[in-house]
């Protein structure tokens, strides 16, 4: 890396700030998943490993958060930001160079940050946990040259037309630095009270909504059509997809807050925008599914597909449990539960992994010209992703629910966690199985740099991908 | 306009249900459309199947009423004004301090005795009271906070949320006059709701507006040009 950020703009090839990420990502991937492990053990046994005070969960449950989101999840999405959309505007990366100091940096912040967290220097709210330093590092630092790259792309791009793809990742770049910026109000100007509630909240949920989940459809957009070779089904339900993201999804953010005391209307209003929030959802999954149209057994035979359509699927239960979940009636119940934390997991590691792992696999095969090195152990991955994240998912959801029973109908809090114990124990287990997956998954794709077979001219990695 | 603002380049109104486009514009966009391959991607034009736009109105029907006043939302420190005078007058005071009853049938007693004579009396907050039902230890834990703010000048109890023990000012909306009074008022029954009504309209007719410049669904662009 080092020598290609010395190296002059025309002497880097094309596609390496990509692969930087991409193999960054899958590293912030392990130690995320690693920490998640390690947290979940401590819940599942919480007299193992008392001895050291850097490590328990207090402090290690940012560190994991923070890992998956800016490490894994937005560093997938700068590596597929860098190839996709050249891709799809004929052109170069506007600077391969900016590229991989922007690779380079976003790692020493990660590192940073990370650590931070680690030695307790916290903001104390949650998603927004970095103190203001890094929050401006990651803002001006990280963030503003990825978008800067990715604008730059889109402009100097070489046809006219701009795909759907496109769209969401120029939008949700910039969108990210406003997040940091104005989400952080509270560690700038040391707001307090609602507030500073309203603030963090606001931030939280528009790094999944402005980011996550809009970039993350992205991908999707980009890697069905291009790997099925089907037209995307509708143009214009692209357009619905995307303005009612941009109008349902940045406005309901009081309803992280339905018991405190913010105004009822603003509540009010924020719960009848998160349940809108399904209008993209049921355009943007039909968009993808409809575009599948006659080619339904690459869902089991190509590995690119299989994971982005996993995804799409998961999105489905995801906008469902997220657009009712924060309704007054029902979030009275699950609030403050472990049926949240699943919901989140299903939004991080389960719709928005599938695809990042999709791109992550296209675009490596694609900037190497290499054949992916091993198919079997691609699929390996992709069960223990899928066992491991259901296993999750399904365990956290029931004791959330046992955990809003205990708080409705006020049993005592040690009998909730005794009831609670035995999902625990499956959640470390999945945890686990998706920890050691990634481990494969990393093998897997340095392999692929190092030994796949090379691809001749004109063949895409999807079309020989199968053959043995 | 369209210099500044491009979506009303082209803006016909004349058949706005199959495209809003002049021709020359519909002429162009298909041009491109079909010449033009984004990166080896096509693109087709088909509209959202009619089932998928009906549970789009169903999702919006859904979110007026599942967030409806009725599912959940606090009640105001108004409704119970008069059940605390009521708690502090001499026939339910001599109610509470019977020592013949236990505190629990003094409690019902009292409380049986308030809801009587409130009944008396038309109030427009009957059908809140009906949705908040309250116990004597209820007005108990709110007695103090809601007799403190009645006896503060220009503080007006349908602003005040009972939450908890707390008696908390979270149902107002706009600005305060000089007269320390609010510039507006939301009726209970609009906690809101007129807003989001205003922007899903406002969603709606931008949406349409975008997606009607496009050419009209019954043409179906040919991919075999450009790919």
């Amino acid at each position: 890396m080092i020598k290609y950020m010395l190296a002059k703009e025309k002497d880097i090839p094309g596609g390496t700030a990509a692969l930087f990420f991409s193999f960054s990502a899958i590293m912030w991937f392990i130690i995320g998943t690693g920490l998640g492990s390690f947290n979940a053990a401590k819940l599942a046994f919480p007299d193992w490993f008392t001895h050291s005070y850097a490590l328990q969960f207090g402090h290690m449950r940012q560190v994991h958060v923070m890992a998956v989101i800016f490490g894994w999840i937005t560093g997938a999405f700068a590596a597929s930001a860098m190839y996709v959309v050249p891709a799809l505007g004929n052109t170069k990366l506007w600077s391969e160079k900016l590229g991989v100091w922007n690779c380079m940096m976003w790692n020493v912040g990660m590192a940073v940050g990370l650590s931070s967290l680690w030695f307790g220097m916290t903001s104390g709210r949650e998603y927004s946990d970095f103190i203001w330093p890094i929050d401006l590092y990651i803002a001006f630092v990280m963030v503003t040259p990825l978008f800067v790259n990715i604008f730059m792309s889109i402009v100097t791009r070489r046809t006219q037309g701009i795909y759907t793809t496109n769209w969401f990742f120029a939008a949700s770049f910039f969108m990210l630095i406003i997040v940091f910026l104005i989400g952080n109000i509270p560690e700038f100007f040391h707001l307090t009270g609602l507030n500073e509630a309203y603030m963090t909240w606001w931030f939280a949920h528009n790094v999944l909504g402005l980011l996550i989940t809009p970039v993350a459809a992205a991908i999707t957009y980009y890697i069905v059509p291009k790997v099925t070779g089907n037209p995307l089904y509708s143009h214009r339900v692209g357009h619905l997809h995307f303005w009612s993201i941009v109008v349902f999804y940045s406005t309901p953010a009081a309803h992280h807050l339905m018991s405190s005391p913010l105004p009822e209307w603003l509540k009010s209003f924020a719960s009848v925008e998160g349940v809108l929030i399904l209008v993209p959802a049921v355009a943007y999954v039909c968009n993808i599914l409809l575009t599948m149209q006659g080619r339904w057994s690459m869902f089991v035979e190509n590995i690119e597909i299989k994971y982005t359509i996993t995804g799409v699927l998961l999105a489905i239960p995801l906008n469902m449990q997220g657009g009712f979940q924060q309704t007054r009636a029902i979030n009275w119940y699950v609030h403050g539960t472990g049926w949240i934390v699943a919901h989140a997991h299903l939004a991080l590691l389960g719709f928005s992994t599938f695809a990042e792992a999709a791109a992550v696999y296209y675009g490596i095969q694609t900037l190497t010209r290499r054949k992916l090195y091993s198919l079997s152990l691609a699929n390996f991955h992709f069960w223990m992703l899928l066992i491991g994240f259901s296993l999750y998912w399904v365990s956290m959801t029931i004791a959330g629910l046992i955990q809003g029973a205990g708080k409705i109908y006020e049993v005592p809090y040690m009998d909730v966690v005794i009831a609670e114990h035995p999902y625990m124990i499956v959640r470390w287990l999945g945890g686990t199985l998706v920890f050691i997956g990634n481990w494969v998954w990393l093998y897997n794709m340095y392999m692929t740099v190092k030994a796949g077979e090379k691809l001749s001219v004109g063949v895409q990695p999807q079309d020989v991908a199968y053959a043995r | 306009m369209a210099n500044y603002f491009p979506l009303f380049d082209g803006l016909k109104l004349k058949n706005p249900l199959q495209t809003m486009s002049d021709d020359a514009k519909v002429k162009e966009a298909q041009h491109i459309w079909e010449h033009e391959s984004l990166g080896g991607i096509a693109e087709n034009n088909n509209p959202l199947p009619r089932p998928v736009v009906g549970l789009l109105v169903l999702t919006f029907l859904t979110a007026m009423a599942w967030t409806f006043p009725l599912f959940g939302q606090r009640p105001t420190a108004a409704i119970y004004v008069d059940y605390i005078t009521l708690m502090h007058s001499a026939p339910i005071q001599a109610i509470l301090n019977d020592t013949s009853l236990t505190s629990m049938q003094a409690d019902e007693k009292a409380m049986t005795s308030i809801e009587k004579a409130l009944a008396q009396f038309p109030s427009k907050y009957e059908f809140q009271r009906i949705q908040h039902p309250v116990t004597m230890d209820d007005l108990r834990i709110m007695e103090d906070a809601v007799v403190e703010l009645q006896n503060q000048p220009g503080i007006d109890l349908e602003e005040y949320s009972i939450i908890g023990s707390h008696v908390s000012m979270a149902n107002f909306v706009g600005n305060w006059k000089a007269d320390g009074t609010r510039t507006r008022k939301q009726p209970w029954w609009d906690k809101g709701y007129m807003t989001s009504v205003v922007w899903f309209l406002s969603f709606c007719v931008i949406i349409v507006i975008t997606v009607k410049r496009l050419p009209p669904i019954t043409w179906k662009p040919d991919h075999s040009i450009a790919h």
